[in-house]
């Protein structure tokens, strides 16, 4: 565990310094600022549009961090040869692997803290909110952090046996499905009207694919009508399926990692 | 003596689409005693590399086998006693010299504050031990590696030029430290191109050459076999065509002293006495052990010319047809 742990603090260190992380921290954060503002030009309700817009700047920045952060992290090392001195040492392949998702889970955790931290203080200053209201918009992302940690491990999959641009578009491209089209795959797997083909290939996207939809868990503010029936369940639902899935990844990466030539 | 290293037929080989299979390292043997400084050289692209990197079992190899400190390459519980330096190291640019051996030493469960102080000392860094690795200049980043590779007080320690573009201080003080290894029991592999640096300090080489082991045995002993420098003065130039003619030596002349250089397996009294006997003067006679930059180019030199006469000779069968 130790070597883990020294590995995940190290990568966390490295990813809060690296300048192209902080750029794009920094428009995220600048874009939640100017929200407020832009919110009162809407039609819409002031409220709803302001929360919907501030959650699309939030996924989105996080998204772009976590692939941006994980498609270099292990060919940095290999083109640098730290990895030499790391795997010289009592340290196992699969070791460094864990420890360095961890690190970037870590660092992702803190760039998201930050943005939700400046989203709900703006919230609350503009729209002075209950308090349940206000735990309801502070929860979301909870839950966009555990997606970011599932889309880290694609990205950690991935960068296993491929080189970062390969990885980056890759993992854009199963976030893409994961995030816009899985509803709309869902729908084809469960219409008895569709081909029988059409509704293999949707089942079979719903079904390996990652369901990074699941993690735009609709606030009620934006979307009154909808409700979840039981929240309790299917929040132990998104949590563990974010926890095995990003398990069953990091194993495969194991695996193939560990028999490449560094 | 037990042996630090062993190989036996070990053999790396890459599919190439374009070149089908090639061998990097090819059966390859080698033993280094422990408590020896081993030099192991080869030109660029040799395979030095990758033997090291199949050693700590960083890549794996495709046939025959090593050992090292009598286990099997790859075995974890090895790696806790080894240690390794890569050329030209990197290490993470926000950390400090003293948070460098900490990530380092939590590899291997250590959190020794003291250790790492005096580890610091003892690579002339605990000045700069608060400056960042981007401040360290290419010396201070191989010392800081040096102290990396100290921090599990290794048996074994492999490093991949250890010196390369470093100034001749930093030169010095590298050179310093892999004997000080020597003398507290430490066995030392080497990788280099600084030749002139592996015959000062090793014991043992080894050249390797497109992955094979060309040579290998103590420097003594490889180096032995040297050649005789003869200057004298007022020599004519029929007696130079003489000497020439009757040893195996090269003879020239600069600003109109004659030199010659011969095997130290002729006799050197017969080319004195040509000289004296028409009143020449002999200035220096000096006896010179082969160099290791001598060794290395003419061993590799050999073996890329009996590598070319098969393949020439195969051509020439070719053309006849």
């Amino acid at each position: 565990m130790r070597p883990i742990m020294a590995i995940a603090t190290t990568t966390v260190g490295e990813a809060i310094r690296r300048r192209v992380l902080l750029i794009i921290l920094f428009i995220g954060v600048l874009l939640l600022s100017i929200i407020p503002s832009l919110s009162v030009l809407t039609a819409r309700s002031e409220q709803s549009t302001m929360i919907s817009t501030m959650y699309a700047v939030l996924r989105g920045t996080s998204a772009l961090i976590a692939i941006i952060l994980t498609i270099y992290m292990i060919p940095n090392e290999i083109e640098r040869r730290t990895i030499y001195t790391i795997l010289s040492k009592p340290v196992m392949r699969w070791q460094f692997l864990v420890g360095k998702f961890m690190g970037a889970v870590l660092a992702l955790g803190l760039m998201i803290v930050l943005m939700s931290s400046v989203m709900v203080l703006l919230f609350y200053i503009f729209q002075q909110p209950s308090p349940e209201r206000l735990l309801e918009v502070a929860r979301q992302p909870f839950f966009y952090f555990l997606e970011m940690m599932l889309l880290a491990a694609v990205c950690i999959f991935f960068s296993t046996f491929t080189t970062p641009l390969v990885n980056f578009f890759l993992s854009i491209g199963i976030w893409g499905v994961g995030t816009v089209l899985s509803p709309l795959y869902s729908s084809i797997a469960s219409n008895s009207g569709a081909s029988p083909i059409m509704q293999s290939v949707a089942k079979f996207v719903t079904g390996a694919m990652p369901a990074f939809s699941n993690y735009d868990v609709k606030n009620p503010i934006i979307n009154p009508g909808q409700v979840i029936e039981n929240e309790q369940k299917y929040f132990i639902y998104i949590v563990l399926y974010a926890i095995l899935y990003s398990a069953g990844l990091l194993v495969a990466g194991m695996v193939i990692f560990d028999k490449r030539e560094v | 003596m037990a042996a630090a290293i062993e190989t036996r037929k070990l053999t790396k080989t890459y599919k190439s689409r374009l070149h089908g299979l090639i061998n990097v390292v090819q059966d390859l043997d080698l033993t280094v005693e422990e408590g020896e400084i081993f030099g192991f050289l080869g030109p660029n692209g040799a395979g030095k590399t990758t033997t090291i990197k199949m050693l700590l079992g960083i890549i794996y190899p495709t046939g025959g086998e090593g050992f090292v400190l009598g286990k099997e390459i790859g075995d974890m519980d090895v790696h806790r006693i080894i240690s390794y330096l890569p050329e030209r190291p990197y290490y993470y640019e926000h950390m400090t010299g003293l948070e460098i051996l900490r990530f380092y030493g939590a590899l291997f469960g250590i959190k020794d504050e003291a250790l790492f102080n005096q580890l610091l000392e003892r690579v002339n860094l605990a000045a700069d031990k608060s400056k960042t690795i981007s401040q360290f200049s290419k010396g201070m980043q191989q010392r800081i590696g040096l102290a990396q590779s100290l921090l599990n007080d290794p048996k074994l320690l492999f490093l991949d030029e250890p010196t390369g573009g470093l100034d001749p201080i930093a030169h010095i003080e590298i050179r310093d430290l892999i004997l000080k290894f020597r003398d507290e029991g430490r066995t030392v592999f080497i990788s280099s191109h600084e030749l002139s640096e592996v015959e000062r300090i090793c014991d043992r080489v080894a050249i390797i050459n497109k992955g094979i082991i060309v040579s290998q045995g103590k420097l003594d002993d490889l180096l032995s076999g040297g050649r005789i420098e003869i200057i004298a003065d007022d020599v004519s130039k029929e007696i130079a065509d003489q000497i020439k003619g009757t040893a195996d030596a090269t003879v020239s002349f600069h600003e109109g002293r004659l030199i010659v250089d011969m095997s130290d397996e002729q006799d050197p009294n017969s080319v004195v006495d040509s000289i004296r006997s028409t009143k020449g003067r002999i200035i220096s006679l000096t006896p010179r052990r082969k160099r290791l930059e001598d060794l290395f180019i003419e061993t590799v030199r050999d073996d890329d010319a009996s590598k070319k006469k098969p393949a020439a000779v195969a051509a020439e069968a070719g053309g006849a047809q």
